[in-house]
């Protein structure tokens, strides 16, 4: 094998809050296994993104493989394996959200933010220079009723237009 | 038993068995990628889809046209009386109908599409299902312009690459990293048509782990295409070149059945064989590669006689007179005989008639392998003992009246107190302690027969070439009591000899009375004098082996 291990060094862990809500969370469930999403967020959330550490140490908490962790990770877009901005910006490109021009809320986001939109594999990509932002397209976020929506963290942002988005940036 | 009707064929089938077995039990060909006999069943490359009529409706009920469902997950069953279709019938199931042909063709048309034409530079050409199928059940052409997904090739651990672009996603692998081994590195990444198996890794590439359990190179056989490949066989040879012989791991005493695959130059690879009772569908990988002994450049060819303090080659004739010399001097009770752990049945039954009879000396020995590490896995367990024929050496050696097969510490005691000593080792990777060393270096003339040049020989004053597993045929017990068979696949080298060949050559040279031209005659004489030997003959064994009671 050409390639070393990779050497975790500083490890993760969560911290007192966390570590009580995961307490809660696993005592939810049947199996251990069957809490890898909310424990994935909340550890997500604690340290930003999904680092091997991080990785790691949900399998350890779960008793399951890395792999299964990785496996999980990498098929959910929602968790990141790579820094992302402080505010993370979902546009909604599904039907509805398309007939109603989501296309003009993104591109001016593009432009307000001075970014490209960011892939999958590439979240660089889509972050500002300033590490504050994160531009994404996403599949439907059930919300067809109001579109065009966006969602900024875990706030959901309606009936968009350029104007509107001026103003919900501006009150962040 | 269910009463099943198989496309045109009435056949009987134990309840339980799925529709791919039951098939596969009378002759029928069921393709299947996923499924695999010893691992679960997701069901998941929809290969198998066969057109059932399994349930049973209440009578005058209208049955509407079934869905096909997948082979492997569908039971047959006895159906309460009833529920018979057509009065008779448990199951009627369609393997050959126009909808599961159709269907075949379409899901290899699916299974195709990201799948690369590399089949002149891929090691499984020649032994792959995608090919064959794709051969028997799919379409003549591809329907598909679009761009092909080309995932990278990945080095997954130390013997195991990935060329992902022809995977198929069966995720036996998977399976068999969860289940057998319970190791679980492997594991699918991202989704939909972008799966790919992986281990596990960072974002930047760097893994977390590797595929480097001792039974990985399983999932290179249960690979149904050539996506995962044996670094060890890379490029060595197209499979149809190899010639095939059923035999027996010599790597420890589990004895698990196994497949040699060699050319007139020298062993190609060992592929495991299914044993229901021993080894199942699998091998360890100290047994698949460690085989490299038997092609080594190193081997012993010439006999070697110690001249001048130093181990020159010479010719069978002299070896043979030195040694016969040095033996008629001495008193049988100076003499001690020592069996290998290595060798078969038939080599340690001629060695202690020769030290009975002809030597008339009861002293003997056991030597082998140090013992290594056991490992256990949730299917499979790896034995310390590093012999394939210990069981059956210490039962055969001691087999003749008032021989006394010793072992240990005893053995080496002996040995320092002996004059002549006739080793036959085999063991060549065994390492000496010092006092056994010390006891070997005290004895007058010791003969040593090996395969290689080992700690042994080096002290010894004549040298024997023998033969591996892989050059005789022959009986090996494992450490359950099977009695199986291993067979000669390549010549040995230079001026090797069979080992029981030479032990016999020994005996007449001295006026013994023996006279066997093939290990099976061996077999039957073992059979006759060795107490619950009655059965091994290589006849009653066969392919399957036999269980000594």
């Amino acid at each position: 094998m050409s390639d070393e291990l990779i050497q975790i060094e500083t490890p993760f862990a969560f911290n007192e809050e966390n570590q009580r809500e995961f307490d809660k969370l696993i005592g939810r469930y049947p199996i251990k296994e069957a809490a890898m999403l909310p424990t994935l967020h909340l550890a997500q959330r604690q340290a930003g993104y999904i680092t091997p550490a991080v990785m790691k140490y949900v399998a350890e908490q779960l008793e399951v493989s890395v792999m299964k962790v990785k496996d999980v990770v990498t098929f959910y877009p929602m968790f990141f394996e790579e820094p992302v901005g402080e505010y993370v910006i979902r546009v909604c490109h599904t039907l509805p959200c398309a007939l109603r021009d989501c296309k003009e809320v993104l591109d001016h986001l593009k432009a307000k933010l001075d970014t490209d939109v960011a892939s999958e594999t590439n979240l660089a990509k889509g972050t500002t220079a300033d590490g504050k932002f994160t531009l994404m397209k996403v599949e439907c976020l059930a919300s067809c009723d109001v579109a065009p929506v966006i969602m900024i963290n875990d706030d959901l942002y309606k009936n968009l237009t350029p104007e509107k988005v001026d103003e919900v940036l501006n009150n962040l | 038993m269910a009463f099943v009707k198989l496309n045109d064929l009435e056949i009987e089938v134990e309840d339980g068995t799925n529709v791919v077995e039951a098939a596969r039990q009378h002759g029928i060909e069921v393709p299947h990628y996923c499924y695999h006999p010893g691992l679960s069943r997701p069901a998941n490359c929809r290969m198998c889809l066969v057109e059932p009529h399994e349930f049973f409706p209440p009578a005058g009920a209208i049955v509407p046209a079934r869905q096909l469902a997948t082979g492997c997950t569908t039971v047959l069953r006895t159906a309460p009386p009833e529920r018979k279709l057509d009065g008779k019938y448990d199951s009627i199931v369609y393997t050959d109908s126009p909808r599961v042909k159709k269907a075949r063709e379409d899901i290899l048309e699916f299974l195709l599409v990201h799948h690369p034409l590399d089949c002149p530079v891929c090691d499984q050409a020649g032994e792959c299902d995608l090919q064959d199928y794709s051969y028997r059940h799919g379409h003549d052409k591809s329907r598909y312009l679009e761009v092909k997904n080309v995932p990278p090739k990945k080095d997954l651990g130390p013997d195991v690459l990935l060329y992902s672009t022809r995977c198929v996603v069966c995720t036996r692998c998977i399976r068999f990293a969860e289940e057998v081994s319970g190791t679980g590195e492997l594991g699918l990444i991202n989704r939909g048509s972008h799966d790919e198996i992986d281990i596990p890794r960072s974002h930047e590439g760097v893994p977390l782990q590797v595929l480097d359990n001792k039974l990985a190179g399983n999932v290179v056989d249960i690979c149904p295409v050539g996506a995962l490949i044996s670094k060890d066989f890379l490029f060595k040879s197209r499979p149809w070149f190899m010639e095939k012989a059923d035999s027996v791991c010599s790597g420890c005493s589990v004895g698990c059945n196994i497949t040699v695959e060699y050319k007139a130059d020298g062993v190609y690879r060992l592929k495991p064989r299914f044993h229901e009772d021993i080894n199942q569908h699998w091998m360890c990988d100290d047994g698949r590669l460690g085989y490299h002994y038997v092609n080594s450049d190193d081997r012993l060819q010439l006999p070697l006689k110690r001249v001048d303090d130093e181990l020159s080659p010479t010719h069978w004739a002299d070896a043979i007179a030195t040694i016969t010399e040095k033996l008629s001097e001495v008193e049988a009770e100076d003499i001690v005989v020592i069996g290998s752990a290595q060798g078969t049945n038939e080599d340690n039954y001629v060695l202690q008639q020769f030290a009975h009879d002809v030597l008339k000396t009861t002293q003997l020995g056991l030597f082998g392998q140090s013992p290594g590490e056991e490992h256990k896995f949730p299917q499979f367990t790896i034995e310390a003992d590093k012999n394939p024929n210990t069981a059956g050496a210490r039962t055969i050696l001691g087999s003749a009246n008032g021989n006394v097969v010793l072992e240990g510490d005893a053995l080496w005691e002996k040995v320092s107190n002996a004059k002549v000593v006739y080793l036959v080792s085999g063991a060549s990777e065994r390492t000496l302690e010092d006092a056994e060393k010390a006891a070997l270096e005290s004895v007058d003339f010791l003969i040593v027969q090996d395969v290689l040049p080992s700690e042994v020989t080096q002290v010894a004053d004549i040298v024997l070439p023998g033969t591996t597993f892989a050059e005789k045929d022959g009986t090996f017990t494992n450490s359950t009591g099977w009695v199986q068979r291993i067979r000669k696949t390549i010549d040995p080298p230079g001026e090797a000899r069979i080992d029981w060949e030479i032990t016999q050559q020994l005996a007449k040279q001295l006026g013994g009375e023996m006279n066997y031209h093939f290990a099976g005659e061996i077999a039957l004489a073992i059979a006759e004098n060795v107490p619950g030997y009655a059965d091994a003959t290589h006849q009653k064994i066969g392919d399957a082996g036999i269980k000594l009671t």
